[in-house]
């Protein structure tokens, strides 16, 4: 019998953290996996996505490389070594995990695991007894009605990152993150992308202003994007995907769904248990506890925002909180998210729309003004930064352009630390740097921007 | 306080002085005190020790390096900048030192300039602070330190501004943030706090002092004191005439020793008379009063920004002599901030002094959780009675302030008739 303090179901960025710190902690960790460590983030999500959009950046910037006096001649690049460059580094990273798993003496188990009672778990032939369990079993791409991706003409998000061939025409079903990054890869590829969205912008999670510039960004690029706009009659036959988009009947060479995501509770089973769920997803309290005891759950299963990030922090609460120490929850308003498209999205906290109610300032500032953006020729985006006018409060903060996402944690700190408005203006930014762009946006959010 | 006099110079006559380094002692009636010099350079001595002088006089003069000295004193005009001779810095008798004779050392802190700017825009209490400069005088980055210490209510900036915002006391909100920092989540909810407004019919506000560092624990902790026992006082007088003249004596014979105070004749009667009434050395709790075998006899000290109460450990142990070696060591450790908090610890009963300021009677407040605090009165030619003679003698009212929880009024007006006999007859504090 094996026994243990914690057993942690799933190896994503929110369990395998869970079993390090747990094991930091001194706890006696277990950790079940039944694919690959690294859960979908490193294996299926992030990771590979970013190394092909990576890749796009680069045969983008070499193809502009004439601006700055290189000569380059013609450009080519190999889809399929761009894709095995991206399970390569995907592979490494879960190996990595791996090594971090043994390096805590976490015990793995490799197979389906089954939450038989609290505290009891079974993972094929082994039964496991542990005080605590977390899930961390995450979250699958929905399907849209019956339509599923058959990996020949309708993809899912795995498919699209794993192209058996790069399609003339591709018609993307949501403009979410997902979307947005698949829409920007393939558009740089050269691929004709139709981007589809049912809501009335694209990037629904974002402020409206930065979504309308991304909007436009993506239009230049010859990406088309239809918004508030439905689908019906999607099908697919071995040449051709179709369908019927706004009445008008249209045909793809390809089509990728990226419709959001469901929770993943069959098979582990959460579903028999009588966990509690609202909307799909695990209910959780603010330490991560489910209804049962000795029961957690962290990351995508427990809902939204459904961000790697987020399921590591999760992670260390709920870990903590079963080796007894004082924990913080987990304040959504804080969590930063990132479209790695061209040009990329990052922001924190609420939207200019969420403030309708309240005294506010708003902050902005285009990248154009911004000296390091201009020697990069990379002056399109803006920082847009939204303050109670009452207390200086840094409410949100909402970025577009390239190199953004390496900027928000910026703001994510501001934010976690309440700053107000003075410490962030008395805070001294690097010059050149894009970060710049961040005290400017304060300033002018206050009368005081100096470069505009 | 009205007069005093330099008992001893410690820099002799054109010798050179260092700035914060002790240049005399001065004594008056009630204290000794050993002041610093305030510049650096050559002292001249206007007055010998022993003389009584006012406040405002003149005792000596400090040269600036370089500036001409001349032979004789009376040559220099009296005031500063008149004349040939700048004078740099008039070492003087003011009444502020008076004051701080008595009890509130307020001009003799030491302290850079510097420092004290700082600590008035920082808001930190410069009485508290540790000096680390020179011969323990208080320097900017003691300031600093200092007040990361008093920002020890550790908030958000944003949770700082909302609670000034909406009145709130920091000190009062419990944090749930790291390391339990004060967090914006944690004022939500909180009630508003009064902020008191002046109606514009009434009266025009001036500058409103904050309330924190000492000030603020002195408030709550007198106001609490009142809010939790049943206080009340009584006076009664003593007559000082033998005391006067003990004293005199003792000055003489235990010179360069000790100079005791007529505070430490106080506090050596309280002592005793707490031995014969340990129920005015006690502690009041619901479950019982605890009788505490340790006699430790606080006195209240003013300081610039408030009061501090060092403790004389086992009085009752110590002779008059040692009470008055150590009663000038706390009082001159209070003041310039060097005490241990060992040295403000464990009181059992306090004494607070306000004869210097031409007190008759007061009502002490308890230093709590102690039962009982005296209150020194000033000494004063009073009258008796020889037959149908008047005599004119020394007299002093005490003014008792005790926790009627714990001790009725006859039992607390017999330690008061104690102290009164045992200061009519001083030669049996010296048993």
């Amino acid at each position: 019998m094996n026994e243990f303090d914690l057993m942690v179901i799933g190896g994503g960025p929110g369990g395998y953290a869970a079993a390090i710190r747990a094991s930091q902690l001194g706890l006696n960790v277990a950790l079940a996996e039944r694919e690959a460590l690294g859960g979908t983030c490193l294996n299926w999500g992030c990771i590979p996505t970013k190394s092909l959009l990576h890749a796009a950046e680069l045969l983008r910037n070499i193809s502009h490389a004439d601006q700055l006096g290189i000569r380059v001649g013609e450009v080519h690049f190999d889809l399929a070594a761009m894709v095995n460059e991206s399970r390569s580094a995907a592979n490494q990273l879960s190996q990595g995990v791996q090594h971090l798993m043994k390096k805590n003496k976490v015990t793995i188990f490799t197979g389906e695991a089954v939450i038989e009672s609290p505290g009891l778990v079974r993972v094929g032939d082994e039964e496991i007894l542990a005080d605590n369990i977390i899930v961390a079993t995450g979250a699958s791409p929905r399907s849209l009605g019956n339509i599923q991706p058959d990996g020949n003409r309708i993809w899912g998000a795995r498919e699209a990152m794993t192209p058996g061939f790069l399609p003339e025409t591709l018609l993307i079903v949501g403009a979410g993150a997902i979307g947005v990054e698949f829409a920007s890869f393939y558009a740089t590829l050269g691929t004709k992308v139709t981007l589809l969205e049912v809501a009335s912008q694209i990037l629904p999670v974002e402020d409206a202003e930065i979504a309308e510039l991304a909007m436009a960004a993506f239009r230049q690029q010859g990406i088309e994007i239809l918004t508030s706009c439905s689908l019906e009659n999607l099908k697919a036959n071995e040449q051709v995907a179709s369908a019927s988009i706004g009445g008008e009947s249209r045909e793809f060479d390809a089509v990728i769904l990226s419709v959001g995501v469901k929770a993943n509770l069959s098979g582990s089973g959460i579903d028999k248990l009588g966990i509690e769920l609202l909307d799909g997803f695990i209910e959780v309290d603010e330490v991560q506890r489910t209804n049962l005891p000795g029961i957690f759950a962290i990351g995508d299963v427990t809902g939204g925002p459904c961000l790697a990030h987020k399921a590591t922090h999760e992670a260390m609460i709920a870990a903590e909180e079963i080796a007894g120490l004082k924990t913080h929850p987990v304040q959504k308003s804080r969590i930063p998210g990132c479209t790695y498209s061209h040009p990329q999205i990052a922001s924190i906290g609420l939207k200019e729309a969420d403030l309708k109610d309240r005294p506010y300032k708003v902050g902005r500032f285009p990248l154009y003004a911004n000296g390091k953006a201009v020697v990069t020729r990379q002056t399109e985006g803006l920082v847009k930064t939204l303050f109670d006018a009452d207390s200086g409060e840094l409410l949100g903060a909402h970025l577009i352009g390239d190199g953004v996402t390496e900027l928000i944690h910026g703001f994510a700190l501001a934010i976690g630390h309440e700053a107000t408005e003075a410490s962030l203006m008395q805070t001294i930014f690097p010059h050149p740097t894009l970060s710049e762009a961040m005290h400017e946006s304060v300033l002018n959010a206050f009368g005081r921007t100096l470069h505009l | 306080m009205t007069e005093g006099m330099v008992s001893e110079w410690f820099i002799a006559d054109g010798d050179e002085v260092k700035q914060g380094e002790l240049l005399y002692a001065l004594e008056t009636e009630k204290i000794n005190l050993d002041v610093d010099a305030d510049a650096s350079g050559i002292v001249r001595h206007s007055i010998e020790p022993g003389v009584n002088l006012a406040p405002g006089d003149v005792v000596g003069y400090i040269y600036e390096p370089g500036e001409t000295i001349p032979d004789a004193l009376q040559a220099i005009p009296s005031r500063a900048g008149e004349g040939e001779v700048e004078l740099t810095e008039a070492v003087t008798v003011s009444s502020d030192n008076a004051v701080a004779v008595a009890t509130a050392p307020t001009g003799r802190l030491k302290s850079s300039p510097a420092a004290r700017r700082l600590a008035g825009e920082l808001g930190v209490d410069i009485t508290v602070v540790a000096g680390t400069g020179p011969g323990g005088r208080i320097v900017e980055a003691d300031v600093l330190l200092a007040s990361t210490r008093i920002e020890s209510v550790k908030a958000s900036p944003l949770a700082r501004r909302l609670a000034e915002q909406r009145g709130i006391d920091l000190s009062t909100v419990t944090g749930s943030g790291p390391g339990g920092r004060i967090v914006q989540a944690d004022l939500d909810g909180l009630k508003q706090q009064s902020v008191p407004k002046v109606a514009a019919t009434q009266a025009t506000a001036g500058e409103v002092i904050p309330l924190k560092g000492m000030r603020k624990t002195i408030a709550q902790r007198m106001h609490q004191s009142l809010q939790e026992s049943a206080q009340l006082s009584m006076d009664m007088l003593a007559s000082m005439e033998e005391a006067v003249s003990m004293r005199s004596q003792l000055l003489k014979e235990w010179e360069g020793e000790a100079r005791p105070t007529f505070t430490d004749f106080v506090v050596k009667a309280a002592a005793k008379a707490l031995l014969v009434h340990p129920q005015m050395n006690s502690v009041f709790a619901p479950s019982g009063i605890t009788l505490v075998e340790s006699i430790n006899i606080g006195i209240a000290v003013a300081v610039e920004e408030g009061l501090m109460v060092p403790v004389v450990r086992d009085a009752d142990k110590l002779t008059l002599k040692d009470i008055s070696i150590e009663t000038a060591r706390l009082a001159s450790g209070a003041r310039d901030g060097t005490l241990n908090l060992d040295d403000y610890a464990g009181g059992t009963f306090t004494l607070s002094a306000l004869g210097m300021f031409g007190v008759d009677s007061f009502t002490p407040i308890i230093n709590q959780p102690q039962s009982g605090i005296l209150g020194i009165n000033r000494i004063f030619d009073g009258l008796t009675w020889d037959q149908d003679k008047p005599v004119k003698t020394k007299q002093m009212n005490l003014s008792l302030t005790w926790d009627h929880r714990v001790i009725d009024g006859a039992p607390a007006a017999e330690f008061l008739a104690t102290v009164v006999e045992l200061l009519s007859e001083p030669y049996r504090l010296l048993v």
